[in-house]
């Protein structure tokens, strides 16, 4: 897909969203945009038109799951509803669908506030983190790393992907060593608070 | 203060977690500004003040960063859509130094180190977090 291709989707998809929150029409079930190919949305970047109403951010725990919206405890407290619709980008581990979201998972999502205060969401990332971590320990299928003052294991998936001294990305992860630095990108697993390692980048 | 239109810098942009938060971010802190919050439009500069400078060195790397405290504001650019968002500094980062040379790039043109980090809340107003690093003009 183009970059035209990608920013025109974009634009369709939150202008779509608007229109929704504006006229407080409902969302679910509406196809005007047919399928969701999940790779080319996260590909696409946050549309300019300046018809469309400024984003908002919301970030806390799923409590609950009501049909297509996720019940959402914020972290400095407070409550929002994610209303997730058919043009609603998700990521969890890899860009998928919304059947693999929790109750009990972390969130980010970005969308449109509707007229009830629900946030149509046209973007969520579940359980994302971007970990800034020294590696301890290396096994076959996982890395044990540093966080902070924390341990924390990272199960390293077979796609994943190492960046080592600012170079281009690589499916070679056998230069990772002990003591390095590294910029953990993956997914936080709630059920241990262990993490799942989509790219690695070590540095100098 | 206003999130103004001057060029200050470029370069790449990271994402971290800070504040209250969930998961491994959970311990992350208030950050060196003491008020860092992962839901708000805030960011890390390398030079912060003297001992964020110490930690980051962006200068191994040829980046003279200028110096700018918590509670400077600056305006965000991605460098091909063209999406904004103004952040408040609220922390220190990212450690340029670990870094030299890495390059992010859209439509054939590149921005080399990181210089700036984002908050959640900040880095998906202009990009996605997945991607974890974007190509950005930053103003004041």
């Amino acid at each position: 897909m183009t970059v035209r291709h990608d920013r025109a989707d974009g634009m369709r998809r939150r202008r779509f969203l608007t229109t929704a929150a504006l006229g407080g029409a409902t969302i679910v079930g509406a196809t005007a945009l047919g399928g969701l190919d999940a790779e080319a949305a996260f590909a696409a970047e946050p549309s300019l038109d300046p018809a469309i109403a400024k984003s908002t951010f919301v970030e806390g725990r799923i409590t609950g799951i009501t049909g297509s919206v996720l019940e959402v405890a914020g972290s400095q407290g407070g409550h929002s509803r994610v209303q997730m619709t058919n043009v609603t980008s998700v990521w969890k581990v890899r860009a998928t669908t919304a059947e693999v979201i929790e109750v009990g998972d972390g969130l980010y999502a970005r969308g449109v506030k509707m007229p009830d205060g629900t946030v149509a969401a046209d973007a969520v990332w579940v359980n994302i983190v971007n970990l800034d971590t020294q590696i301890r320990g290396i096994a076959k299928n996982r890395l044990h790393l540093a966080h902070g003052q924390h341990e924390l294991v990272g199960h390293v998936a077979p796609d994943a992907s190492a960046s080592y001294a600012g170079r281009a990305l690589t499916s070679d992860l056998s230069r990772l060593r002990i003591g390095q630095s590294a910029q953990v990108l993956g997914a936080w697993r709630p059920s241990d608070n262990s993490v799942d390692v989509v790219r690695i980048s070590v540095g100098h | 203060m206003a999130c103004g239109s001057t060029s200050l810098w470029a370069g790449e942009t990271s994402w971290f977690c800070c504040g209250n938060a969930w998961g491994p971010c959970s311990s992350a802190g208030g950050g060196a500004c003491g008020n860092c919050q992962s839901s708000a439009h805030h960011g890390a500069w390398p030079n912060a003040s003297q001992a964020c400078w110490n930690i980051t060195r962006p200068d191994l790397c040829g980046e003279n960063i200028p110096r700018r405290g918590c509670g400077a504001v600056m305006k965000v650019k991605h460098q091909c859509s063209g999406a904004t968002v103004c952040i408040t500094i609220t922390d220190c980062g990212p450690r340029t130094k670990d870094w030299c040379g890495e390059a992010t790039c859209c439509n054939g043109t590149c921005r080399t180190n990181r210089v700036l980090d984002l908050t959640p809340a900040a880095f998906s107003a202009i990009g996605n977090l997945s991607s974890g690093k974007l190509p950005v003009y930053i103003y004041e």
